[in-house]
């Protein structure tokens, strides 16, 4: 019997040194203008985990699909260059005939699922490779051991969460013992918790021996990594180790990728090198400001009192508040007002709970929670999409149990996390006309507002393009816009930045900041930390349909005990900035700080 | 949401062997095909309901109370105006009522009901992996019954990014009830594109994570669970063959028929 969590893992072809070996890999989509790899070439020795990060559209998910030659095999077009893995070239193999040597996670959970139990799923493929009843019975309680759903044998996978789902994905193809395990954006769609789920798998499969090639937007959470592939239109720019990869923070900008906050504040104190950690990071700025450490004592949180008081930390918030944005005006008459608000899905549980909750004009405000806390559902409640089982959702003042939804779309609009949700018009114009078309607004009106959204969102010279070949970032602009022609006074986003990279996403929060700043109120669902801290002035987080905290993004984060328990962890600059005794949201925030005092 | 009717359940039935559960499906909707009296559908529907308290599918019957209740009460209505043989009962301009439109009209609803009640009673109690066993034993190539099974899999996820999209329309003050039946056809256009773009990115990553798991590498794969067949399913298949002879009898004597006089 082996040890809990310990897997088999295909004997290395031991005249092989490589496991995976990628030589002068050029390939171009079919009708492509330009080659989505070009060149690359790059070798993964047995057991190591390689992170391959940049921008949306560098060709991250092409190289992982010509990894089990899903290209050229499955996607058309021109393909040059030779991949081996164990040291045998793949040439003329089929996709299936690679599976059992090079597993493959993929972003969309919901689509690498087919079986009811989950017993079934993990055995699928083992099916399919004619494996015979008694080795599957073997291979299946080791390969969900491994991803920690031992027990959940005889679970729905509909019925398990993202995370559960996307361990279940990896477990699947750990059943069949690869040796290498491609993971492409595996952590996308999922909440904080899910997330950290599966980087802690990430990091236990690594630990045991798996050659791992792991795509991802975040640099941080391939920190761990042995190698750290750039890629930039499709051809390598930077590869080296995480402390000589993560340390060019401008490069990473560039490519689409977020830096680490712990290497932004060594940069900005002039440190320089790379922050394996906030231990690390702690250490190392202490030992450069020894002055810290006295300041340190000063503001300590007696360890007694962190669990119940949140005011110390808070109180010693950096001096340049004045660079935050101000607080939310007046609630005497807010925009919304929901009044003690309880719903549950037909034959389901309690999906929301007693909440109250007021959103003033001009307000930011972040909703965030576990999936299946009820953000989405409450967002619902505001534009009408659901209707209350108790309680009343005011909006303007009126009562929404006597307006329908089409009624509201001047008061508050909704953007749906998926972009492609909304946009079904030929061009860009059609698509952004169409709200104010329904309400029957004259043609002068219309035009005059089309070019005023369409100049806001930065799609004005895209008039007349297909909306289904934008990128995912400018089509969530142009949903965006959408429903900006109506004018509405509040706008609800369901994680806008949703498989953004780094650029996407300074971009959408530009945007929607700006739009703050007109006077519209923002209502954002989010899993992201830097998120918050960086542009919202007021968060609610929600648990099991109750709201458990309705408060200042300051006091949110400084209340250490609330974020453990709800799974949320706060930026690496906050973090650090709490080592200290002081509350940061930002790196530039904690530097200002420990300049002041160093 | 729930992406399948199947209800994990440990009764006689969910326990039979998955080609005696198509046969089981094939067999009822052979028996209603073949009668129209409703008389003679009346046993067939107290089976049914007893297949259903037995295996706990009310749920899904309650799912489906609507479509129950819409198709079976407008079928009924439509063919007991429209009929035209018999004795008239009433008879005036475009409505015609006798004897056996009202047995004609409740026969069509009944059979309507059954057939939906049938295929209720077999996704609650069959899994895709089963239907896949089940129609591989009857000969069916391993892919069709693959994509088959798939099929009733996708289908909830489809309804559910069709309802999201009719959300979101709504919102940008889309009113999907106006005009007339062609005028409303219309007008959910912009619903169908984002539902057929949705669709076709989520078959094509369908398809690639199918084929990164190994499918179709052999065209006889294996099964991870045994399905030996037992006593019970010999003796589910001769119930369900003596059913479907006895309704063809019932037929062949023409005693399922409605009679015109």
């Amino acid at each position: 019997m082996k040890t809990e969590a310990q897997i088999e893992i295909a004997a290395a072809n031991p005249l092989s040194r490589e496991a995976v070996g990628v030589e002068g890999l050029t390939f171009t989509y079919h009708g492509g203008e330009r080659p989505a790899l070009f060149d690359v070439s790059f070798s993964q020795a047995h057991g190591e985990m390689i992170g391959v990060m940049g921008a949306s559209g560098a060709g991250k998910s092409t190289l992982a699909k010509c990894l089990n030659r899903i290209i050229p095999e499955f996607e058309d077009g021109d393909f040059r260059g030779v991949v081996r893995i164990g040291g045998a070239p793949l040439a003329d193999l089929r996709i299936h005939d690679v599976a059992p040597m090079v597993g493959m996670v993929f972003q969309d959970f919901e689509a690498q699922l087919f079986s009811t139990n989950v017993a079934h799923e993990v055995a699928f493929a083992m099916e399919q490779v004619g494996m015979g009843r008694d080795e599957m019975n073997a291979r299946i309680a080791p390969a969900l051991d491994a991803v920690g759903l031992h027990g959940f044998e005889h679970r729905d996978p509909t019925s398990l969460s993202g995370g559960e789902k996307q361990r279940l994905a990896i477990a699947s193809v750990l059943a069949l013992r690869p040796s290498v395990i491609v993971l492409d954006e595996p952590t996308t769609d999922l909440d904080p918790e899910g997330k950290a789920e599966v980087f802690e798998l990430i990091q236990k499969l690594r630990a045991q021996g798996l050659s791992l090639v792991v795509i991802e937007h975040e640099s941080v959470e391939l920190r761990a990594s042995d190698r750290v592939i750039i890629l930039r239109e499709g051809a390598i720019i930077a590869e080296g180790t995480p402390a000589k990869v993560m340390t060019g923070l401008d490069l990473l900008e560039e490519c689409g990728v977020h830096p680490p906050d712990l290497n932004r504040v060594f940069q900005m104190l002039g440190i320089g090198g790379h922050a394996t950690s906030i231990d690390h990071a702690y250490l190392e700025i202490v030992t450069r400001f020894p002055a810290l450490l006295s300041v340190r004592a000063e503001n300590l949180v007696p360890a007694s009192a962190r669990h119940d008081s949140t005011v110390s930390v808070a109180d010693a918030a950096p001096s340049c508040q004045s660079s935050l944005p101000p607080p939310g005006r007046s609630l005497s008459h807010p925009l919304v007002a929901i009044e003690n608000l309880s719903f549950a899905y037909p034959n389901g549980p309690r999906v929301l709970e007693g909440v109250n909750l007021a959103i003033g004009e001009g307000d930011f405000l972040a909703i965030v929670g576990q999936n299946g806390s009820g953000k989405t559902t409450l967002a619902k409640h505001i534009v009408g999409l659901l209707k209350p089982a108790s309680g009343r959702v005011l909006l303007g003042g009126r009562d929404r149990a006597g307006m329908r939804a089409a009624q509201t779309a001047r008061e508050a609009a909704y953007v749906f996390q998926n972009p492609d949700h909304q946009i079904f018009a030929p061009s860009v114009e059609e698509e952004v006309s169409f709200g104010p078309r329904n309400f029957g607004l004259a043609k002068d009106d219309i035009e005059r507002r089309c070019d005023e959204v369409l100049r806001s969102v930065g799609l004005e010279n895209q008039r007349q393009s297909d909306p289904f070949l934008l990128s995912k970032g400018e089509r969530q602009r142009l949903a965006v816009a959408s429903v900006l022609t109506l004018r509405p006074r509040l706008l609800i986003l369901d994680e806008p930045t949703t498989g953004f990279d780094y650029r996407e996403i300074r971009t959408m929060m530009a945007l929607i900041s700006e739009l703050n700043r007109s006077g519209i109120a923002i209502v954002m669902i989010t899993h992201t930390p830097w998120l918050v801290a960086e542009y919202a002035r007021r968060v609610v987080l929600m648990r099991r349909g109750r709201k458990l905290f309705d408060g200042a993004v300051r006091e949110f984060f400084a209340d250490t005990e609330l974020l453990r328990t709800s799974s949320f962890r706060p930026p690496e600059a906050t973090e650090l900035g709490q080592r200290f005794g002081t509350l940061a949201l930002t790196p530039a925030e904690l530097v200002a700080w420990i300049k002041e005092r160093a | 949401m729930r992406t399948n009717l199947y209800l994990d359940r440990n009764t006689f039935v969910h326990r039979l062997h998955p080609t005696v559960k198509v046969f089981a499906l094939f067999a009822m909707f052979w028996s209603v095909y073949w009668v129209d009296y409703p008389p003679a559908l009346v046993p067939l529907g107290i089976f049914m309901l007893c297949v259903a308290q037995l295996t706990g599918a009310w749920p899904n019957f309650y799912l489906f109370r609507w479509l129950f209740m819409l198709t079976v009460f407008t079928t009924t209505l439509t063919w007991m105006i429209s009929f035209r043989g018999g004795a008239p009962i009433v008879s005036i301009p475009f409505f015609h009522v006798s004897r056996a439109s009202i047995e004609y009209g409740l026969g069509r609803g009944m059979k309507l009901a059954e057939l939906i009640a049938a295929s209720v009673l077999f996704l609650s109690t069959t899994k895709v992996e089963e239907l896949t066993i089940g129609l591989r034993r009857l000969g069916v190539p391993y892919r069709a019954c693959f994509a088959i099974s798939l099929a009733f899999r996708l289908v909830p996820l489809f309804v559910d990014s069709a309802l999201t999209i009719v959300d979101a329309q709504t919102l940008r003050g889309y009113d999907f009830s106006k005009g007339g039946f062609f005028e409303r056809i219309k007008r959910y256009v912009p619903v169908m594109v984002p539902v057929f773009m949705g669709a076709l990115r989520k078959a094509n990553n369908m398809a690639m994570a199918l084929e990164a798991r190994a499918f179709g590498r052999t065209s006889e794969p294996t099964t991870y669970i045994d399905y030996p067949v037992l006593g019970s399913d010999v003796v589910a298949f001769a119930t369900l063959l003596a059913v479907g002879t006895l309704y063809f009898l019932i037929y062949y004597t023409g005693r399922g028929a409605i009679s015109l006089k």
